[in-house]
This record gives structure tokens, C-alpha cells and sequence, in this order.
């Protein structure tokens, strides 16, 4: 490759890193910043997923041209993101869940609830199959 | 003599129905992770030993730890599957300005749960749409009610009704995208039967 497309590629990478690190940090600050536990996981959770991705990208912008077995890499690099990927969505899941149904949520930032007032209906009329909601 | 033969016998009729258990796509694709794992893909003499020995590891442990099969399956529409995967990618981006705008504006952001009730009648589509809606910044399922196909979702930013309705759009355009990208033929016509009526009704 000529010198010129690996620099390019280097700023692409580098401007991908910095790119993903910054969204990290938002993510940081939104971790201290929001009130209660469901508004915390979208700040921990999600910017983070694409800073992740920014800088996996940008990591391999600058693998690609310095090595001569670029595939072994770029090969763990897509691991990374595609078990990130699939994995964030269970961990958040169950955490959201379970902070829901104990009561970790603030209702007064809530504005429509349309899961409470099914739980309400429920509780109501106990008859009904118990695992609807499961 | 005899009680031997018969335990064999049981034996046999087990191993069978374990390895009816053992899906090749999946095992396939396992064997394609374990040569990421071991830099398989350069050529060089040990490849084909990774490859079999990978294949082998995933059918050992389909069997061991058993899995009903993905049903009704799926398939990958060449021109719908990318756009599906641009399109999440692009909700990320613009989803990600959105919920960082959120972070770094005073006060703290009112939020909404609202209830998306799936058009399609399929396990597969409703786990992606739940792994998507949860990528997506600003969305995250709070529950999910596997024989009514109803997932309740958290969504940032939210404040009043109208808004909360917008979202609930967002996610039933989500999951077109995806019943479009990898839904089988029936999941298809059960989305644009779905769409018919709606649009009969408005």
C-alpha cells in the first residue's frame, strides 16, 4: 500500500478513537449525572455500545496496513463487537427488569406507564394465568 | 448377557436422538468462531485441523447441552438483510447524539414505558427486535410477554404522550425492517397483513 492511503487510514483510525472515547465519556458523565436506575442504563449501556464500535473500527484502520496477517485481527476485533453486541441487550434486560419490579424507578419522571397500569389490572383480577408476564 | 444387550440398546437410541438434536448451520457457524479464535483463517498447514477440530467441539456440545431448533427459521433477503443492518447502525448514530444531548442538558430527562404489541408471529423476529430496540441508545425493554408477543419498552426522553406514541412508531418501523431482512415468507405476509388493516382503519 502507498504511503499516502496508510496515512489517510491512520487519520481515519485515530479520528474513530477519539470519536468512540468521547462517547464513552458522555457515558460516564450521564452515570453520575441521571436520577434513577432505567435512565442510568441508557447512559451506561448505549453510547458506550457505539463508542465501543468507534474504536474497534478505528483500531482497525490502523492494524490493516502494519500487519501482514491483518485477518487474525480484524477476525477478534469483529468477536469483540458481535459478542458486545449480542451480549448488552441480556445484561441490560435483566437489569431494567429487576429494578422495575422492586421498585428502583423514580414515577414521578415517568410520564406514561403503560406497564404499570397493566400490573394494576392484573393485581386486580388474580385469576388470569399467572406466567403472562414472565 | 441379555440386561447388556438392552442397556446398548437404550444407549444407542439415546446417542441418536442427542445427535438428531445437533443443528448444522449453528455448528457451523461455531466452527467459524473457533477459527477466529485460532487464527484459522491464514493458510497454513494446521487450517484444516482447526476446522475439523472446531466442527467437532460444536457438535460435542449441541449435544451435550441440547437446544430446540430456531422455528420457523429464517432467511437472509440479499437487498433487505444490509439495509436492516444500515438502518440500525444509522439509528445508533443519530440515537446516540440524541441520548448524549440528554446527558449533557440540565435537569433530569423525563422518560416513558409503552407497550409494542409484535404484528409477526415469530420467536426469532421479536428476539431481534428486543436485541435492537436494546442497542439503540434511549430504548431498553423493561419486559417482554412471550405469548401475547407484547415487549414493554423504556424510553428516554419521552415527556408527554405524543411523544411516547412517536416511539412506539419507531419500533414498529424497526421491526419492518427486520421482518423484511430476515423473515421467512410467512412472517412477511403476516407484517403486510397487518399493515393493511392498519391502514384501512386510519
Amino acid at each position: 500500500m502507498s504511503d499516502q492511503i496508510v496515512q489517510i487510514m491512520d487519520w481515519a483510525g485515530i479520528l474513530c478513537i477519539l470519536a468512540g472515547a468521547l462517547l464513552s465519556f458522555i457515558a460516564g458523565i450521564g452515570l453520575v449525572r441521571f436520577p434513577d436506575l432505567l435512565s442510568r442504563m441508557h447512559a451506561a449501556s448505549k453510547p458506550q455500545v457505539l463508542g465501543l464500535l468507534l474504536v474497534l473500527v478505528g483500531i482497525g484502520f490502523r492494524l490493516l496496513p502494519a500487519e501482514a496477517t491483518g485477518i487474525f485481527s480484524l477476525g477478534t476485533l469483529l468477536l469483540v463487537g458481535l459478542f458486545q453486541v449480542v451480549t448488552v441487550p441480556v445484561a441490560g434486560h435483566i437489569v431494567a427488569r429487576v429494578g422495575y419490579r422492586t421498585g428502583r424507578i423514580r414515577h414521578d419522571l415517568v410520564s406514561t406507564d403503560e406497564l404499570a397500569e397493566r400490573l394494576a389490572t392484573r393485581r386486580s383480577a388474580p385469576d388470569t394465568s399467572e406466567d403472562t408476564v414472565s | 448377557m441379555n440386561a447388556l444387550q438392552i442397556k446398548k440398546k437404550i444407549g444407542a437410541r439415546a446417542l441418536r436422538s442427542r445427535i438428531g438434536k445437533v443443528q448444522i448451520p449453528v455448528a457451523l457457524g461455531m466452527t467459524v468462531v473457533w477459527m477466529l479464535l485460532f487464527d484459522a483463517f491464514r493458510l497454513r498447514p494446521e487450517t484444516l485441523g482447526i476446522a475439523v477440530l472446531g466442527f467437532g467441539v460444536s457438535v460435542l456440545i449441541m449435544m451435550v447441552f441440547p437446544l430446540p431448533p430456531i422455528v420457523p427459521g429464517f432467511r437472509f433477503w440479499p437487498l433487505r438483510g444490509p439495509y436492516m443492518v444500515l438502518y440500525i447502525l444509522g439509528q445508533m448514530f443519530v440515537a446516540s447524539l440524541q441520548v448524549s444531548s440528554w446527558v449533557l442538558r440540565p435537569g433530569p430527562p423525563k422518560s416513558s414505558v409503552v407497550a409494542v404489541r409484535m404484528r409477526t408471529e415469530s420467536d426469532l423476529i421479536m428476539v431481534c427486535v428486543a436485541i435492537a430496540t436494546s442497542i439503540i441508545p434511549g430504548s431498553v425493554i423493561v419486559e417482554a410477554s412471550q405469548p401475547e408477543r407484547i415487549l414493554y419498552v423504556h424510553v428516554l426522553g419521552a415527556q408527554n404522550e405524543e411523544e411516547a406514541v412517536e416511539a412506539k412508531k419507531g419500533i414498529y418501523v424497526l421491526e419492518e425492517r427486520i421482518a423484511r431482512g430476515i423473515g421467512t415468507r410467512e412472517n412477511i405476509a403476516e407484517l403486510e397483513a397487518a399493515l393493511a388493516t392498519e391502514r384501512r382503519n386510519t
